[in-house]
């Protein structure tokens, strides 16, 4: 940038002279103008004065631009050529998109489309059946101020949350750990712990909503052979939610498989020059294991976050929100207001506060990563 | 270049594919549709049931193919989705001719009235059908459907747990009083056996037959005000007895979504009174259970009330068919289909109860005496923001069940869904 302004200066400095240049060969009906108001002009007319230091503070593409500028002054250029080139260009440029259509075209119709119309639709009032009517504010402002259904699902939610993205990632890690022990038939284990992820969520609830039944449930025998008369699990207030959290707990497979290839990728030397230094189990796991870990952790805690907010299938299918709005998660009253209650817009605001929130909480996980999370390779300032 | 064209025309033929499957139910059915359209006409034919009830409707609609020749009756199980496809169906501008029906308030905009149907034809016999049937398919007095089935609801009790706790057998004009006593000496809580069974999930709906029955009502009778109505002392005294019973161990919680349900329980012998409409019926049959049934205990000194969940046929408005679905709707309730469908719906007309003798069937006796009492509106047809109240209702009802004090949860639930009736 610096030298292409130097030159421009430069350039600017003899216009006058380029324009009456221009104007005399205008007159002599020898040269049209390729570009009458562009600066090109201006450096052709600076080419003949052969000032090599212009020349070599210019940018390529200047330089070729000079060229063809030149070509044009000498009545050379030939315009089909060019319109040729470019359009070849353009349709080179074109295939990759072209092959990728159906991918773009599906983005459009079947995501941003909707997504677009949910926010439009979130400021109407709109009960399916019937005429959407525009309102305004009315449905984010009802929702702050006269709903006490949303209070109670977002407070559900984020005690959920609270309870279970902690758990789920101590769980995963622990597993992950146990797994990456070289114990024979690991293997085996690996299978039998990812096994439930493949599990589609609502046979997994049903499974569950079997093993917590109060009275017939597999759980409460279990409790019963230790001599503990188990909670009524999905019909009690205090315990439902908790049943919510363990369920989930079940299919984190994949979280697991995560940990266990940031685990696998920790140098193994590192171990081995601590132990030499007389480091113990529980000081290479936090001095090592942890800080090398820390960018999944980082990961799996923005993906559990994410799918904390929107559990749904688990209190859809093993309690209805039930029993008294106990596991009324916030996802499952916005599902409710859509489908159950015909609220498409008020629903469409819901779906957009979830956002916010979820956007904000992940934003603020981002920030303070700095703070936490350990890239290889990485230099702090002051620090190392 | 030749080469490019000719891809380019398969990216967007591949375009058009995909982007035309998702589509693909409709326009297939649209393009037949027309190509058959001197042949053969389709009648798209909506129900929520599933499993036999299914099988029995698909019978009914292959004899109504059998006497009208060149008609072809398509069959759109919609089952638990009912609601939101049928919803997203009209919305689309694009419904069934014929549905079965039993939210009127919502889709009567949607609706054919049939008042003009009915009374150009005589063969339909509407007076051999029980009155009270038609409170439920009217709105501001047009007629939007025909009743299809019924049910009304009744005690189921097991005979074998009244002999081994020595109780006499309920019989119709018992109380409260009677219920309560007998509940509390059929119970025997160290072997997990109880007198009644209540539900973990109720329905309001189904609830309205106590609140009556106590001389209360969840609304005005102009469907306008809850305050007063749904926190009455009565509303709150009749869904009280069922939590005090659950507290004194003379009743237990049963069901609840996905849970070992209160008809597996009462098979189980585990409960000895089960309150249900028809439905479970022919399973405990088939569970051999030794049951009886009987009308709903009166609470002391003031009438019994019912509650009925109809099933009513009706034609869309935006249907370009509607004489060929009438006679779809007629054949529906006709005395041949409601004998078809006497196992899975209780028969609407006077003359088949008769000739079937469900009239005689002491098992099915209480149900139309349950019928006879069942005269008032539900709420739910006095609304039409109704639904919006229930959210409300549903939960302050379980929470009774789970320990609360009812007249507090229902004042709490009326100061919170006030606003939707005085809409």
């Amino acid at each position: 940038m610096r030298y292409a302004s130097g030159s421009l200066l430069r350039l600017e400095s003899t216009s006058n002279k380029k324009a009456t240049e221009t104007e005399q060969n205008a007159s002599k009906g020898s040269v049209t103008p390729y570009f009458p108001q562009t600066k090109w002009p201006l450096i052709a007319d600076r080419r003949p004065c052969k000032n090599a230091y212009i020349l070599t503070t210019m940018k390529p593409q200047q330089v070729q631009y000079t060229a063809r500028a030149e070509q044009h002054l000498k009545g050379t250029i030939d315009m089909e050529s060019i319109k040729k080139r470019t359009s070849a260009r353009w349709k080179q440029a074109s295939i990759p998109y072209l092959f990728t259509m159906p991918w773009i075209i599906g983005f459009l119709a079947f995501t941003l489309g909707p997504l677009i119309f949910s926010l439009i639709i979130s400021f109407y009032e709109w009960p399916v059946i019937g005429q959407k009517t525009f309102i305004g504010l009315a449905n984010y402002k009802e929702m702050f101020t006269s709903d006490p259904l949303f209070w109670t699902s977002l407070t559900v939610t984020l005690k959920f949350a609270a309870l279970f993205v902690p758990l789920n990632i101590i769980v995963a890690l622990l597993l992950a750990m146990l797994l990456n022990q070289n114990v024979k038939g690991s293997g085996i284990f690996r299978t039998a712990f990812y096994l439930p992820s493949v599990i589609s969520g609502v046979a997994l609830a049903m499974i569950w909503a079997w093993v917590f039944d109060g009275e017939y449930g597999i759980l409460n025998y279990i409790l019963s052979v230790f001599g503990i008369e188990g909670p009524k699990w999905l019909i009690s207030t205090t315990w439902a939610p908790v049943a919510m959290v363990i369920a989930s707990l079940w299919g984190q497979g994949t979280m697991m498989l995560i940990f266990l290839a940031g685990l696998k990728n920790i140098p193994k030397d590192m171990y081995e020059a601590s132990s030499i230094d007389g480091a113990g189990k529980w000081k290479q796991f936090t001095r090592i294991t942890l800080p090398m870990l820390s960018p999944t952790i980082l990961f799996n805690l923005i993906t559990t976050i994410i799918a904390a907010f929107q559990q749904l299938t688990l209190a859809l299918v093993m309690t209805g929100g039930g029993p008294t709005n106990s596991t009324y998660f916030y996802a499952m009253y916005m599902y409710e207001n859509a489908f159950k209650y015909s609220k498409m817009g008020y629903s469409s605001a819901n779906a957009w506060f979830m956002f916010a929130i979820v956007l904000a909480l992940t934003m603020l996980v981002f920030k303070s990563s700095s703070a936490w999370v350990y890239y290889e390779g990485e230099m702090k300032h002051g620090k190392r | 270049m030749n080469n490019k064209r000719s891809m380019i025309t398969v990216l967007l033929l591949l375009i058009a594919v995909t982007v035309s499957a998702c589509g693909g139910g409709t326009s297939n059915q649209g393009s037949e549709g027309a190509k058959d359209a001197e042949k053969e006409k389709v009648l798209r034919f909506a129900t929520w049931d599933t499993g036999d009830s299914l099988k029995v409707q698909q019978d009914i609609a292959k004899l109504f193919e059998q006497q009208h020749p060149g008609v072809k009756v398509q069959i759109e199980p919609y089952a638990d989705g009912f609601d939101q496809k049928l919803a997203a169906s009209f919305g689309a501008g694009n419904p069934p001719d014929v549905m079965l029906m039993w939210d009127f308030p919502t889709y009567y905009t949607n609706l054919e009235p049939l008042d003009s149907f009915i009374t150009k034809d005589a063969s339909l016999k509407l007076d051999d059908i029980y009155e009270s049937l038609f409170h439920y398919v009217k709105v501001d007095g047009q007629t939007y459907g025909l009743p299809s089935g019924f049910t009304s609801r009744a005690i189921y009790y097991n005979k074998k747990m009244f002999d081994d706790a020595g109780v006499p057998y309920p019989k119709d004009g018992w109380t409260w009083d009677d219920f309560r006593a007998a509940a509390k000496k059929l119970s025997n809580p160290a072997k997990k056996q109880y007198g009644f069974g209540v539900r973990t999930i109720n329905d309001p709906y189904d609830m309205q037959g106590f609140v009556w029955s106590n001389g209360g009502s969840f609304v005005s009778k102009d469907g306008k005000e809850i305050e007063g109505y749904m926190n009455s002392p009565e509303t709150a005294q009749s869904i009280q007895l069922f939590g005090d019973m659950l507290k004194d161990g003379s009743a237990t919680l049963a069901g609840g979504k996905n849970q070992l349900s209160g008809d597996d329980v009462f098979k189980a012998g585990k409960i000895a009174m089960w309150e249900s409409g028809v439905w479970p019926l022919e399973s405990f049959k088939a569970a051999k259970v030794d049951f009886g049934t009987v009308e709903m205990p009166a609470f002391t000194g003031k009438p019994v009330k019912g509650i009925i969940a109809l099933s009513a046929i009706s034609v869309a408005k935006q249907s370009k068919q509607k004489d060929l679905a009438w006679e779809f709707t007629k054949f529906f309730i006709s005395n041949e289909a409601i004998k078809m469908r006497s196992n899975a719906d209780l028969p609407i007309r006077k003359s088949i109860v008769k000739e079937m003798g469900f009239d005689q069937n002491p098992l099915y006796i209480p149900f139309y005496h349950m019928l006879e009492r069942s005269d008032d509106t539900p709420s739910f047809l006095l609304n039409s923001n109704w639904k919006l109240v229930n959210r409300y209702l549903s939960t302050a009802i379980d929470s009774v069940m789970l320990g609360e004090n009812a007249q507090d949860v229902l004042n709490a639930a009326v100061k919170d869904a006030k606003k939707y009736v005085e809409k």
